[in-house]
């Protein structure tokens, strides 16, 4: 067995299932901030993010057992945020448009320069305004710089599928934006 | 081509297969507003570095069952454990009777939860001796090392003052029995 620094996915997975539950905390540390931007650009709120992402991994460790790769956690982790991601949006949409305005008026106020703040705040905003399947091929293309073939690899679907929701995102995001380009 | 549309060879730029310099002169305007679109996408890192403990927190919460332990200082509570050994003579050898004994004298109910009883706050209640404000259970346990703590209304749990205790991972302390 590897030391815990060094641990791989799967060493820690097999531990926690074999009664060792406190090893969770590593793969908690470990891909907790790899998916909280996802998680934050999917939902609009940084509180909704924070909560979906505990959520997830709450879930994760009940199923544990069902993950059949243990080297592959990682992917069947995400499987699950993005899960419970869609289903936050289709609860909640209303709130999360007025949070989204408000994270990024704050991030902005941090970078300065007002014609920056309100386009990105306009395009947070418009994002809200895709469906969860637009939204989602944007964000991991645009925001967590992924190529369609990982996209297609992670999400288990086709390139020409994902370019046909990205060009009608990109279509949707002009009408809605046409006052800012 | 609809208005609303972007043009097939604009769509290709904003997805990185071309560049500004690949489309035809008349599209290049159009072409430019859409990159310009792309420059509001919001990248900055998010770091939730709360989420670890709040995880195991609740793993942790929901094996003991125990309400959260954020709140759970011991209050007002002038506590004070004696541990007698009090050697029964049925007991076979490699199990030891054990006097728990805590002094909470606001207290409603106090229970005791720990390794021997599945961290249950309802297995072991401890029972008040008359007015005194001095709660006792008398366990027999298997001799080796037990961790516990204290229950007091169901609510707050209470390190043992009168035991070594050790960290349990997530922030509080557990009293250790050994045998």
């Amino acid at each position: 067995m590897r030391s815990g620094s060094q641990a791989t996915d799967g060493d820690i997975v097999r531990a926690v299932l074999a009664g060792d539950r406190e090893r969770y905390a590593q793969l908690v540390e470990r891909y907790r901030d790899r998916y909280a931007r996802y998680a934050t650009r999917m939902l609009g709120s940084v509180d909704a993010a924070e909560d979906a992402v505990q959520d997830a991994f709450v879930r994760a460790y009940d199923q544990l057992a069902q993950c059949k790769e243990p080297d592959k956690f990682v992917g069947w982790f995400f499987l699950i945020l993005r899960n419970r991601c869609f289903a936050e949006r289709r609860r909640n949409r209303t709130s999360a448009s007025l949070e989204a305005a408000n994270d990024v008026a704050a991030v902005d106020r941090a970078d300065g320069g007002a014609e920056a703040a309100e386009r990105r705040r306009a395009l947070q905003l418009a994002l809200l305004e895709l469906t969860a399947d637009q939204r989602e091929v944007f964000v991991l293309k645009h925001v967590e710089g992924l190529s369609y073939g990982e996209i297609a690899e992670r999400l288990s679907t086709s390139i020409p599928s994902l370019k046909m929701r990205m060009h009608r995102a990109y279509d949707k995001l002009r009408e809605q934006l046409r006052d800012h380009t | 081509m609809s208005g609303h549309e972007l043009h097939p060879l604009v769509k290709q730029l904003l997805d990185g297969d071309i560049t500004l310099a690949d489309l035809p002169a008349e599209l290049r305007a159009e072409g430019e507003a859409a990159l310009r679109l792309l420059a509001g996408v919001d990248r900055t890192d998010v770091s939730m570095p709360a989420v670890t403990w709040r995880v195991m927190a609740k793993l942790e919460r929901r094996r003991r069952r125990f309400l959260p332990w954020l709140l759970a200082p011991a209050l007002a509570i002038a506590a004070a454990l004696v541990i007698w050994l009090v050697p029964r003579t049925p007991a076979p050898a490699s199990l030891v009777t054990v006097r728990f004994v805590l002094v909470a004298p606001d207290a409603k109910q106090v229970s005791l939860a720990g390794t021997f009883n599945h961290w249950d706050l309802q297995a072991t209640p401890l029972v008040r001796a008359g007015a005194t404000g001095v709660w006792t259970a008398t366990l027999t346990l298997p001799a080796g090392q037990h961790q516990y703590a204290f229950v007091v209304d169901g609510a707050r749990w209470v390190p043992d003052p009168g035991a070594p205790a050790i960290d349990d991972g997530f922030g509080r302390r557990n009293s250790v029995l050994t045998l």
